[in-house]
């Protein structure tokens, strides 16, 4: 049976300014169950940190409620802040410690007794693959390290819940694929993940369950395979070719079994109409606008396909 | 809560010691000069009379305490909350965020301390010959020291939540200096008495009371506010700023 472990109604956030109103989150719900990993899914701007901020009693909501195991996180800051983790986008890491001093010190602050700490610690460390620095000053650290010594550190005293708020962001592609692995261990281990992304990769390759949010509104909330049925026609082809001309696009989009066509980074994409869509006429079309066609793939539609059928813009764009 | 109360401070004291000649040479840097200056090469050349560095002897200290108490507090958490964001682990520990500020007081009034204890031997070593103190009225020294440092570390709390990192290169020019020259430093109040209008500004001077109360005990002859006023005076300042630098502080945890 599912369990919720944090149930968010009605949640908005007002930022006054001097001349004005920002609606940053607007009358968001969602639920997270135990043992889930649940993915925000937006583009910057969208107003995932800031929920996260709410979430973790960074930012007090303008109204609404956030429960967590069945209580007002504002009711009891304490009690709240030992059940729940945030390993945030920017670098907070006390760098004038040690990496091991970081970890031991936030389990001073969280009251663990020093035996535990010290065994908790090692273990992280090694989970984290960075037994070797332990002892040096994190002020050196590269941002995949500084990143896996943050969840190290989360993790220290044991939360509920573990936010995580852009994990890759900024990580060199081998770096997020080891994180990646880090996260699935964990919550395999029993710790229940939110965390927030504008790479469509990430809930796929991660979520359970993924929420879009767009302009601070929740647009969507399902599992990655459910939301990618909203999309029309079902698959993607990718072609990667050196020259992306614009009259390209416009006369791809002519083409009778392409739904809509789009290029980015010297990548032409097409929509098909059909499911099993004839990969041979395309081929033919291409060669007949002299396409030099370096490779070419056939892929089911992704969650930025979905993005882009709920707001009318790309993950990427603003 | 008050072991993660004392984690903090202990984190503070690690990182402050780690780097502890850094801190000394802060610390010491300024009331040495001034000491040089004014305690010895103008009394030597006789620029200035003989009983000057009697005179500035508790401003000096007045002023040591001051600075360093602020600057262990202000510049830390003005750069915490603008730029290295180091705090935040502290910050979403579970306890209340004023604790954390309690913390980074309670810093602020040992390192106020440390800085006037490194400057003692600093002053009795240069000025030693022209120095005359003494040292009455003992049972003030305590409530004094404990007050100089809590006005010190109130008024570093207060500007660390004002300050924000672009503004901390005129910190010094644009407010310690003033605050130091005008602190009743290398003056004793009730001579101000000659300008009146300056006598009643000064008044809103934190430094001022506590270089009037170090004047008290260590140099007596000379003329001082009276020891009930200063206290009083820091009392007061120290309740204000820590309150509102409190609660500044406390907003900017949970915004």
């Amino acid at each position: 049976m599912t369990q919720t472990i944090l149930n968010v109604e009605n949640l908005s956030k007002t930022f006054s300014t001097k001349n004005s109103q920002i609606d940053v989150v607007r009358d968001v719900n969602f639920e997270v169950n135990r043992g889930e990993i649940f993915g925000f899914l937006g583009p910057n701007g969208a107003g995932k940190t800031t929920t996260m901020g709410m979430l973790t009693t960074q930012i007090r909501p303008t109204s609404g409620e956030i429960i967590l195991a069945e209580k007002s996180i504002w009711g009891n800051l304490t009690d709240t802040r030992k059940r729940i983790s945030i390993v945030t986008q920017h670098n907070n890491l006390d760098r004038g410690l040690t990496a091991r001093e970081n970890l031991l010190f936030h389990a001073r602050y969280f009251n663990l007794p020093s035996d535990e700490a010290a065994k908790r610690a090692d273990r992280f460390l090694d989970l984290m693959d960075l037994t070797e620095r332990a002892d040096d000053r994190v002020v050196n650290f590269s941002g995949g390290m500084a990143q896996r010594l943050k969840i190290a550190r989360a993790l220290m005293h044991d939360p509920d819940i573990l936010f995580l708020d852009e994990p890759t962001t900024g990580l060199d592609p081998q770096s997020r694929v080891l994180l990646w692995e880090e996260i699935k261990k964990l919550n395999a281990q029993g710790t229940t993940i939110f965390l927030t992304t504008h790479y469509m990769e990430e809930p796929e390759q991660l979520c359970d369950r993924v929420a879009i949010l767009h302009e601070g509104q929740l647009k969507a909330l399902n599992t990655p395979e459910e939301l990618k049925k909203l999309v029309p026609g079902q698959n993607v082809v990718s072609v990667r070719t050196g020259d992306v001309r614009d009259e390209l696009l416009s006369e791809a989009k002519t083409l009778p079994e392409v739904e809509d066509a789009t290029a980015e980074m010297g990548t032409l994409r097409f929509y098909m109409k059909d499911a099993t869509p004839d990969l041979g006429e395309l081929v033919k079309w291409l060669r007949s606008q002299d396409v030099n066609i370096l490779s070419m793939n056939l892929h089911l539609s992704t969650l930025n396909d979905v993005f882009v059928h709920l707001t009318g813009k790309g993950l990427e764009q603003r | 809560m008050m072991s993660s109360f004392w984690a903090m401070v202990q984190r503070d004291l690690l990182v402050t010691f780690r780097d502890f000649w850094e801190f000394a040479y802060r610390v010491a840097m300024l009331p040495f000069m001034f000491i040089l200056l004014f305690g010895f090469i103008l009394p030597t050349i006789g620029q200035v009379p003989e009983g000057f560095p009697t005179l500035m002897f508790a401003g000096i200290l007045g002023m040591s305490v001051m600075v360093s108490g602020i600057h262990s507090v202000a510049i830390p958490i003005s750069l915490d909350f603008g730029t290295t964001r180091e705090i935040e682990d502290r910050l979403l520990a579970p306890l209340h965020p004023r604790y954390v500020a309690f913390s980074k007081m309670t810093i602020g009034v040992l390192e106020a301390w440390l800085g006037g204890l490194i400057v003692l031997p600093l002053a009795w070593l240069i000025m030693g010959a022209n120095l005359s103190v003494t040292f009455e009225n003992v049972g003030y020294f305590v409530p004094i020291l404990i007050l100089a440092g809590l006005t010190s570390a109130s008024l570093g709390l207060l500007l660390g939540t004002i300050v924000k990192p672009p503004q901390i290169p005129a910190l010094f020019p644009g407010f310690l200096i003033p605050m130091v020259l005008l602190g009743a430093t290398f003056f004793p109040w009730p001579e101000l008495s000659a300008i009146p209008w300056l006598q009643v500004l000064v008044l809103i001077n934190p430094l001022l009371y506590v270089s009037e109360a170090f004047r008290a005990i260590f140099t007596p002859e000379i003329s001082h506010m009276p020891v009930e006023y200063s206290l009083l005076g820091m009392a007061l300042f120290t309740v204000l700023m820590a309150w509102v630098g409190t609660r500044r502080f406390v907003g900017m945890s949970i915004r």
